[in-house]
């Protein structure tokens, strides 16, 4: 047995959170999030190549907000089985040994369950190592589930105890502190998206969000690309702070986007009749590292035509008229590969546990703030306003009890 | 009768005096022994100003009375000075109005029939119409307007301006076209300080941006030791060769006129009176005001003020050659402002208004406010500045992040962009002058919209430098903290926290001395 | 609230800057640039314009005389001779208290008193806009300069508009109640523009209302006032001769008022008329004999008492004596 926290099927509780999380957000830690903290049976899967593992820190991801506050598109409904146990960007050591790894070994998770977890013959992707873009999410061995964390059979980082595939393990250098090695899979997020978004020798790039997926792209995109100038949208003092050290050259309030890319772009601001302004002219690249409306939105008006937009965060609705007319390419950015095409075929989280190690990146991982399991609604809270109170990753050590 | 402007030294009687601070002011109790300047009051006003402008015309300064230079079938250009003079606007009818009524009349018997009429507005924003008819009068806009014969000069239309050559130091001096064909320009203009007129006004009120980047930039605006003295500012050097040069290309027939210091209208006639003074009804009013202004909500302030119409009266109007003409209206201005001051002292406290000359009918930005204290108000000087070497200047004014878009969309991306990364004049110019300038998105708003250029904001900053080399400490009473430190300077609540403030640099005693304007008034420091 | 705190510091700070409720001064350095004081008198040509003569009616017949002749008693001799003269004419009249000028002006005839104005020293009565509005309206006073100097209006303007004058050619009240040294204004007034003076000789408003004292003392005292032969400049006469021929007007007047007319004239004839600026003693004596009321004076030397009448309503406590 083990405690856990579990998120669990409750449509009250999830239409209550949607329709007031937004305005309320203290709601959403309180009396309608749909989780809760139980002792449950330790998750097993009896196949070959499974191994039980203890969770030793479990970063807290937007996505994981977004799923507790009902705001994830029923797009996914089908792709997660309840009731689960969150948690994927997990830093957690092997209990049993596991072919080549000995027991007691760390690892960090790459949270995808492809093809070879579920025990079914590779499909395309998988066979071509882009393993984020797997067709077999729903079958074989495991109940539906993108990712651990969002199966019912295999737990997750949030509980005790939790269970994984070889596939999905990486070893972690001892040179790495557990807070480092925390950000490895948001880091392996970062370098596929910077990747995804081919970056031109030289080109202008934007990143729309200073959040954990923003700053840490912003590492990414300057250590893996050529980019000339890198403009971050930050909103808080010090992620303006972060985002310089990692690497970007201009940091602008939200409300300035248009304005400052217009200047160092000379582009030309247009602005209709009720409705948003926008730019003729701008970047080459966008990158939309938080998925709300106003953010993808700022990330198509600020891009030059035929330029590049690269959705990092889960996108909620926008006007697309921008992608037509400026003919621009959108395009998504989902979790890592097992193989990175732009990247000769290394794996993002081998890329991302060297990163995990720059010395621009002390600050972040120094200041990642830990709860014990029983604190989550605290946990949750401070996840939430993050960005203000300075902090840019929340997790759980659930072996911790105070 | 007018009193002369006189050195107040404050001691236990002095009341307390008031000290503008953007659309509000405040009373301000200074320390003992604190020099306070204060203006000459408002000089009698021409009693006929038509018939004082008929005189100037027909009895003109080192050139033949206009109507002998009049004749059929000449092109005649009349250019006059923007709406950044005088401040506050005038109360209608506008000085401008009567004389290029009375140049018009005079041309109309002449029976001259290609006249243009150029607001001569160099890299300032365009006028809207509304502003235009103000300054030239219904009568005259009526006539020009509606036919394009009355418009804005555009530094940018190249297809416009005329290269007239170079001057002896390769100055490039290129003007509006039109008036630079013109058989004869006839130019007026307002002198509210002793830095306009003379050849500051054609060679730069209707220059391009490439002539006027030779007096315009950081190296001669930071020389400029004041603009108030034309002798001694590098900026009017240069303007000066260029005025000469021009003068010998083109007829140019120059009226100046200058104004008194009626500056305020009622109910606001106190703050152009000396404190002790002040009757009940100007105590009253100065209470009810300082209420009134607390209540009230930011746009309707702004309105109030932006509103005002000040009872100018005319002190002297003279026309004919620039030079001589300039002359004469330098000590009209002179005998306006000029105020005798004994010595330099530790700290200068200046007290910036609402308006400036380039916010006009719009907002007072950090940019605006800094060149305002220390570029218009810390030049106001003739010899030496009124504060020593490595003094503090405290100025007063809430210094507020807010810009008009549509007049200074370059100043927002200048305090953003240019101002985080370094507030000195080499560096910025050399860095993003000219990206600024030739910013097609500003150079389109500066030719369509009412913008200022792009490369405005610059001069802005180049200008108040003097004062930022010239002194070791620049505290801003009131202002926004945020703001202040952008700009590279400091905050403070109180004067009394901000003299502290200012004890490192000079001492826990220094002497002070208070500038008391507006009115406006030049210091003749000894 | 912080609008109300700020508001409170505001005035605070003017009250304490600009020395509410005393006199306002000027910094030390700014003195050589005060402006020499131009006697900032206001205009009155409208106080004689017919709605201020009708609001002065009104003000006088209503307000004034009543309260006037509740706290006073007044004799009046010597109306005669003003059926004898045409206006306009220079009254002038000791001074020795704020009372003279209501007494002179209730005791005239109503149709002389609407057309009489009153000289009153620019620098004190019209030095303020309230002060100079009160006593327009009641009075209908008109600014005189007491040290020479030109004055918004001349005494000659309202003259020729057929006004009279009351002068008080001391030029000031009387300290002690004795008449002072008299001015030669109202003797120029009338030597230019060949106006009579008419003497008045009072006795009484020293002892009811002296200097100081800003209201009647209790008990209805008793005024007398005498008006004495119009005077007119002689052929040839000089101001300066003709200015003692008042002076001896009044004092004769004023012997008259304290013992009879004949006594009076046999002394004038003998030259012997008491010199009305009082005997040469003690300043206490001078006072004493002057705060005595005429009417106790009269009691003194035998004559039938008149009955003390006081109108109730004015009276605050009941008088004891």
């Amino acid at each position: 047995m083990m405690l856990a926290l579990e998120m669990f099927r409750s449509v009250p509780r999830h239409l209550a959170a949607r329709a007031v999380g937004g305005r309320i957000p203290g709601v959403l830690s309180g009396p309608v999030a749909p989780l809760r903290m139980v002792t449950i049976d330790e998750p097993a899967v009896g196949k070959d190549g499974w191994v039980p593992l203890r969770s030793r820190l479990s970063g807290i991801c937007g996505s994981d907000l977004g799923a507790l506050s009902g705001r994830t598109s029923l797009y996914f409904s089908s792709l997660v089985s309840l009731p689960l146990v969150p948690g994927h960007e997990t830093v957690a050591e092997l209990l049993a040994d596991c072919e080549d790894l000995p027991a007691g070994t760390r690892v960090v998770l790459d949270p995808i369950l492809q093809c070879a977890a579920r025990g079914v013959e590779p499909c395309g992707s998988c066979r071509e190592g882009l393993t984020n873009r797997c067709d077999r999410i729903t079958v074989g061995h495991l109940k539906p589930g993108l990712q651990t964390g969002f199966c019912a059979d295999t737990g997750g980082g949030w509980g005790e105890r939790l269970t994984a595939h070889r596939s999905q393990l990486h070893v972690v250098p001892d040179d790495l502190s557990d807070e480092q090695a925390v950000l490895v899979e948001p880091i392996a997020c970062a370098v596929h998206t910077a990747l995804r978004a081919k970056v031109a020798s030289g080109d202008h790039v934007l990143v729309s969000g200073a959040g954990s997926v923003g700053l840490l792209t912003t590492l990414a995109l300057r250590s893996l690309t050529a980019a000339g100038q890198i403009t971050v949208v930050a909103k808080h003092a010090h992620q303006r702070e972060l985002a310089r050290t990692l690497g970007a050259t201009d940091v602008v309030g939200p409300d300035e986007v248009l304005r400052g890319v217009r200047r160092s772009t000379q582009a030309f601001h247009i602005k209709p009749q009720l409705a948003r302004s926008y730019l003729l002219g701008g970047v080459d690249v966008a990158i939309d590292a938080v998925g709300s409306r106003q953010s993808l939105e700022t990330a198509l008006h600020a891009t030059r035509a035929g330029g590049r937009v690269v959705m990092s965060g889960m996108p909620s609705g926008a006007d697309l008229s921008a992608a037509w007319f400026r003919e621009l390419e959108v395009v998504g950015s989902y979790a890592s590969a097992a193989r990175e095409p732009a990247a000769e075929g290394r794996g993002a989280f081998d890329i991302a546990i060297e990163l995990a190690g720059e010395p621009a990146l002390s600050g972040i991982a120094s200041a990642v703030v830990s709860y014990p399991l029983h604190r989550w609604r605290e946990a949750l809270d401070h996840a939430h306003s993050a960005g203000r109170l300075g902090t840019v990753k929340v997790a759980f050590d659930p072996r911790s009890s105070r | 009768m007018s009193r002369p402007g006189f050195v107040l030294e404050v001691d236990d009687r002095t009341p307390p005096i008031v000290v503008h601070e953007g659309e509000g002011f405040r009373l301000e109790q200074f320390p003992l022994g604190t020099r306070v300047i204060y203006p000459p009051e408002s000089l009698p006003a021409v009693p006929d100003v038509e018939a004082a402008i008929q005189d100037a015309l027909l009895h003109p300064e080192a050139a033949e009375p206009l109507p002998e230079l009049l004749r059929p079938g000449m092109r005649l250009t009349i250019a006059f000075d923007d709406v950044s003079l005088p401040l506050p606007p005038m109360r209608k009818p506008d000085i401008r109005q009567r004389i290029i009524e009375a140049v018009l009349t005079m041309a109309a018997e002449a029976g001259v029939d290609d006249v243009q009429l150029i607001s001569a507005n160099a890299l300032h924003r365009r006028l809207t119409a509304a502003e235009l008819k103000d300054i030239v009068g219904e009568r005259v806009f009526r006539s020009f307007y509606p036919q394009g014969l009355l418009y804005n000069h555009d530094a940018e239309d190249h297809a416009n301006l005329l290269h007239v050559g170079l001057t002896d130091q390769g100055e490039d001096v290129e003007i509006n076209r039109r008036a630079g064909e013109s058989d004869l320009l006839v130019y007026v203009n307002v002198n509210l300080v002793a830095m306009d007129g003379g050849h500051k006004s054609v060679p730069v009120g209707l220059a391009s941006y490439k002539s006027l980047r030779h007096h315009h930039n950081s190296k001669t605006m930071v020389r400029s030791h004041s603009f108030m003295d034309y002798k001694k500012s590098h900026l009017h050097h240069s303007a000066w060769r260029m005025g000469k040069m021009l003068a010998q290309h083109l007829n140019i027939f120059t009226i100046e006129t200058t104004l008194n210091n009626d500056v305020f209208p009622a109910p606001y006639e106190f703050l152009l009176k000396r404190e002790w003074e002040w009757g009940i009804k100007d105590q009253a009013s100065m209470l009810a005001i300082r209420r009134g202004l607390a209540v009230a909500p930011d746009r309707v302030k702004h309105k109030l003020f932006q509103d005002l119409r000040a009872p100018y009266g005319l002190t002297g109007v003279h026309a004919g050659e620039t030079e001589a003409v300039h002359e004469k209206t330098l000590d009209n201005v002179h005998r306006q402002q000029l105020v005798e001051v004994q010595g330099q002292s530790d700290v200068l406290v200046m007290g910036v208004p609402y308006l400036g000359p380039y916010n006009v009918n719009s907002t007072m930005n950090p940019i605006l406010a800094t060149c305002m204290g220390l570029g218009y108000y810390f030049n106001s000087y003739r010899g030496q500045p009124i504060v020593r070497k490595g003094g503090a200047v405290i100025l007063y004014h809430p210094v507020k992040p807010a810009f008009n878009q549509l007049h200074h969309p370059s100043y927002v991306d200048f305090y953003e962009e240019v101002l985080s990364e370094s507030t000195d004049p080499a560096v910025i110019e050399a860095k993003y002058e000219q990206q600024y300038a030739t910013d097609p998105w500003y150079i389109h708003l500066y030719r369509t919209s009412h913008a200022y250029h792009g490369v405005h904001p610059f001069y802005m900053w180049y200008w108040s430098t003097h004062a930022m080399d010239h002194c070791d400490d620049i505290i801003w009473v009131g202002a926004d903290r945020k703001v202040a430190a952008h700009l590279g300077f400091r905050a403070a609540t109180t004067l009394a926290d901000a003299l502290e403030m200012a004890s490192g640099t000079v001492g826990p005693s220094p002497s002070i001395t208070y500038l008391h304007n507006p009115p406006h008034l030049i210091a003749d420091v000894r | 609230m912080t609008w109300i705190g700020d508001g409170v510091r505001d005035v605070r700070q003017m009250k304490q800057g600009m020395r509410w409720g005393r006199r306002a001064q000027v910094p030390r350095s700014a003195e050589p640039w005060v402006p020499e004081r131009r006697s900032s008198v206001f205009a009155s040509e409208w106080s004689r314009q017919k709605p201020a003569i009708a609001a002065r009616e009104v003000a006088q017949k209503v307000g004034l005389e009543p309260v006037f002749r509740s706290q006073v008693r007044t004799r009046v001799h010597g109306l005669d001779i003003l059926d004898r003269i045409e206006g306009p004419v220079i009254f002038a009249a000791n001074h020795a208290s704020h009372l003279d000028t209501p007494l002179v002006l209730l005791s005239l005839p109503d149709a002389w008193r609407r057309r009489t104005a009153v000289a009153a020293a620019a620098d004190y009565f019209f030095d303020t806009w309230w002060r100079a509005l009160g006593s327009s309206i009641l009075f209908n006073t008109f600014p005189i300069d007491r040290r020479g100097g030109s004055m918004a209006t001349t005494p000659r303007e309202v003259l020729d508009d057929g006004w009279s004058l009351l002068i008080f050619p001391e030029g000031t009240r009387s300290p002690d109640g004795w008449t002072q040294h008299f001015r030669m204004g109202a003797a120029f007034l009338s030597h230019t523009y060949d106006v009579p003076v008419v003497p008045i000789a009072h006795r009484g408003t020293f002892a009811a209302m002296p200097r100081g004292q800003n209201w009647p003392s209790r008990g209805r005292r008793q005024l007398t006032i005498r008006f004495g032969e119009p005077l007119r400049p002689k052929p040839d006469e000089s101001v300066r001769d003709y200015a003692p021929r008042i002076k001896d007007a009044v004092a004769a007047l004023l012997d008259e008022d304290r013992t009879t007319w004949w006594e009076s004239q046999r002394r004038v004839a003998s030259g012997t008329t008491p010199d009305p600026s009082g005997p040469q003693a003690a300043q206490w004596r001078r006072i004493w004999e002057q705060s005595q009321s005429p009417d106790t004076v009269t009691q003194a030397r035998g004559a039938r008492p008149r009955p003390v009448r006081a109108l109730r309503a004015w009276t605050r406590e009941r008088v004891g004596r």
